[in-house]
C-alpha cells in the first residue's frame, strides 16, 4: 500500500483580482508514493511543486481530488486532526525557516514540546538528533550565527524530531553552494537508509534527483507530465519538460548547431550511438568499427551513471568507404540505437 | 534659582505624577494595543485568522480614533471616561483617556512589527503542528520581540508628551507643573526644570529599551 497517495486532485486559488481567473496550482494530479523511497518532483518556478507538498501535509486544503497520507484520510478533516497528523510529516524548506528568537536546541526542542513529551525525553531526543546531524557543538546558538549549511541541518533535526514517517523537503538546497548542497544531500540519503523516512524531493535541479531520487515526477503548469523510475525517465525522457530537464545534466544528442560546428571541425560521417545498461556494450561497437577499417573520433557526449546503472550518447566522426560504414551501422541498428546526424 | 528651592517637594511630586500616569496608560494602553495590534494582524485576509470583514472594521477604528490630537480625544472622550472611572477629571480620567488613545497607536506599531515576521517561519511552525494560538504567542510575538520593545519605548516617550495637557482636566504632572508654576507666575527658571526633568526621563527610559531590544536582538 502506498504511504502517500493523490487521487485527482486539484487547488485552485482564488483569483488575485476581482472578475481575474482562479490560478489552478494543481490540475487533476495522481500520485502514489511508496513506503522508504525517496521520490523526486521536478519542475520549473511555477509549476507547482510547493503547492503540491503543501497539500500533502495539508499546509494548503484541496479543492477537489482525494489525499490519503499513511492509510488518513487528509482531505475534509478537522484541524485539530490535521495538527497530530503533521507531527508524522517532516518538512525543510529553501530558506530553512528556523525560529530566529530561539537557539538550535529550543528549535529542534519545539516540536517535541507540541506533542507534550517529557522534559527528560525531549533532553534526549534532541541530543540525539543533534548528534545525528553533527551539531551538538552548536545547540546553544542562535540561528544567524550558522552557516547556510548548518541551518538546514538544524532544519532537519526540527523536521525529524517527532520521528516522523515523511520528510518533505521543498527546495532544500536550492539556497545553498555546491558543496554544502553535496553534504545536506547526503544527509537526506542517511535519513533515507538509516532511520526508513520516506522523503519527497521538491526541486528545479536534475543534479538533486539523480544524486537522491529512485522514482521522479515532472511537473509543467500543474500537471505531472510524465514519471517513472529515475533510470528511465533520464535515459528516455519522452516530454518536452523532461527532455529539457534532463539535458541540464546529461549531454545528450548534438542539437543541429552543434551539429553544424563539430562538422566544421571535423571530417566524415556524424552518428550518434546511444546506450542504456542492458544493450549491447560500447566495446562492441568500437570493435565492430575498427573491424571493418574505419577510422572513428569521439567528438560528443558522455556516459552517465544512476545508481550503478549506465545510459549515455556517444557521437562519433566516422571516416571510410561509404558502403563498409553502411553495413556496419546497418548490422549495428538491431543492437542499439543508432542516428546519422550529418 | 530662588524660586525653584521652594518648589521642589512640588518638582518630586509632579515627576511622580507623571510617572504613575504614564506608567498606567502604558501598561493599559500596551495591553489593549497588543491586543488590537495582534488583532489587525491575524485577522488580514491571507493571516492565521484571516477575515476580511474583521480585518476592515479593525482597520477604519483605528484610522479613525488614531489620527486625532490628544488634547481633542480627551475633551471629546470625557464622558466615556466618566462612565467608566467615575470622575471626568483628575488623574484617573487622564489615564483612562490616555490608554484609549494609546491603544489605537499601539495597535499599528505592534501591526507593523509583527507583519516583519517571515512567512515562511509561521509555515514552519504550522508544519510541525503548532496550533494558532501557540503560534502567537511562542513564534510571532518573540520572533518581533526587539522591534516591538523599540516601538512600546517609542510610545513612552509619546505618552510623556501627551500627559503634559493633563492639567486641563484637573490632573497633575510636570506638564502641568511647568505651567501653573512657571508659565503662568512667568517664572522661565521653574519650566525649564520641568524640561530638565521630562529629558532626563525620556533618555532613561530609552536607554532602557534599547538596552533590552539589544539583548532581545542579540546584538
Ligand atoms: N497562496 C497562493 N495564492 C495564490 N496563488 C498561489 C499561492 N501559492 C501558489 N500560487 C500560484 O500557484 C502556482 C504554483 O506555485 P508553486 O506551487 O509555488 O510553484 P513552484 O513551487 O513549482 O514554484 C503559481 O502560479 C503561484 O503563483
Ligand atoms: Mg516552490
Amino acid at each position: 500500500m502506498p504511504l502517500i497517495s493523490l487521487r485527482n486532485v486539484t487547488k485552485s486559488f482564488p483569483p488575485a483580482r476581482r472578475g481575474g481567473s482562479p490560478v489552478v496550482a494543481i490540475d487533476n494530479v495522481s500520485l502514489d508514493i511508496e513506503p522508504g523511497e525517496i521520490y523526486g518532483v521536478i519542475g520549473y518556478s511555477g509549476a507547482g511543486k510547493s503547492t503540491l507538498v503543501r497539500l500533502i501535509n495539508a499546509l494548503e486544503t484541496t479543492t477537489s481530488g482525494e489525499i490519503v497520507v499513511d492509510g488518513q484520510q487528509v482531505t475534509g478533516v478537522p484541524d485539530r486532526q490535521l495538527r497530530k497528523l503533521r507531527l508524522d510529516i517532516g518538512m525543510i524548506f529553501q530558506q530553512f525557516n528556523l525560529f530566529n528568537a530561539k537557539t538550535v536546541w529550543n528549535n529542534v526542542a519545539y516540536p517535541l514540546r507540541i506533542a507534550g513529551r517529557s522534559r527528560e525525553d525531549i533532553e534526549a531526543r534532541v541530543s540525539e538528533l543533534l548528534e545525528f546531524v553533527g551539531l551538538s557543538d552548536k545547540a546553544s546558538n542562535y540561528p544567524e550565527q550558522l552557516s547556510g549549511g548548518q541551518k538546514q541541518r538544524v532544519g532537519i533535526a526540527r523536521a525529524l524530531a517527532t520521528s516522523p514517517k515523511i520528510l518533505l523537503a521543498d527546495e532544500a538546497t536550492s539556497a545553498l553552494d555546491p558543496e554544502t548542497t553535496h553534504e545536506v544531500l547526503g544527509l537526506l540519503r542517511r535519513v533515507n537508509r538509516e532511520l526508513g523516512i520516506t522523503i519527497v524531493v521538491i526541486t528545479h535541479e536534475m543534479d538533486v534527483v539523480q544524486s537522491l531520487a529512485t522514482r521522479v515526477a515532472v511537473m509543467d503548469g500543474g500537471r505531472i507530465v510524465e514519471q517513472g523510475d529515475v533510470f528511465d525517465v533520464f535515459s528516455n525522457p519522452q516530454q518536452a519538460p523532461s527532455q529539457r530537464f534532463v539535458s541540464t545534466v546529461v549531454r545528450g544528442v548534438p542539437s543541429p548547431d552543434e551539429v553544424a560546428v563539430l562538422q566544421e571541425r571535423h571530417s566524415g560521417r556524424i552518428v550518434t550511438f546511444s546506450f542504456r545498461d542492458g544493450d549491447s556494450s560500447q566495446a562492441s561497437v568500437f570493435l565492430d568499427l575498427a573491424g571493418a577499417g574505419i577510422e572513428f573520433e569521439l567528438i560528443y557526449g558522455g556516459i552517465n551513471d544512476i545508481r550503478g546503472r549506465a545510459f549515455g550518447h556517444l557521437t562519433l566522426a566516422l571516416v571510410g568507404p561509404a558502403p563498409a560504414i553502411d553495413s556496419v551501422l546497418d548490422a549495428m541498428r538491431t543492437r542499439i540505437n543508432v542516428k546519422e546526424l550529418a | 534659582m530662588d524660586e525653584l528651592i521652594p518648589l521642589t517637594p512640588q518638582l518630586w511630586e509632579a515627576t511622580y505624577e507623571t510617572l504613575y500616569i504614564v506608567g498606567l496608560s502604558l501598561f493599559f494602553g500596551g495591553l489593549g494595543g497588543l491586543l488590537l495590534g495582534l488583532g489587525l494582524y491575524t485577522t488580514r485576509p491571507g493571516s492565521l485568522l484571516g477575515n476580511r470583514a474583521v480585518f476592515g472594521t479593525l482597520n477604519v477604528l483605528v484610522n479613525i480614533f488614531r489620527p486625532i490630537p490628544f488634547i481633542i480625544f480627551l475633551a471629546a472622550a470625557q464622558p466615556l471616561a466618566r462612565a467608566v472611572t467615575g470622575t471626568g477629571i483628575g488623574n484617573s480620567a487622564i489615564i483612562f483617556t490616555l490608554s484609549l488613545a494609546a491603544a489605537f497607536g499601539i495597535s499599528r506599531i505592534v501591526e507593523q512589527n509583527l507583519l516583519t515576521v517571515q512567512p515562511g517561519v509561521i509555515e514552519a511552525a504550522r508544519s510541525l503542528g503548532a496550533g494558532r494560538l501557540r503560534i502567537i504567542l511562542t513564534i510571532i510575538i518573540p520572533e518581533a520581540l526587539g522591534p516591538l520593545i523599540l516601538g512600546y519605548t517609542f510610545i513612552f516617550v509619546a505618552l510623556v508628551d501627551m500627559s503634559a495637557v493633563a492639567g486641563y482636566v484637573g490632573g497633575g504632572g510636570l506638564g502641568n507643573f511647568a505651567i501653573q508654576y512657571g508659565y503662568r507666575q512667568f517664572n522661565p527658571v521653574v519650566t525649564w526644570a520641568a524640561v530638565l526633568v521630562i529629558i532626563l526621563l525620556v533618555q532613561a527610559v530609552q536607554f532602557l529599551g534599547n538596552s533590552l531590544a539589544r539583548k532581545a536582538l542579540r546584538r
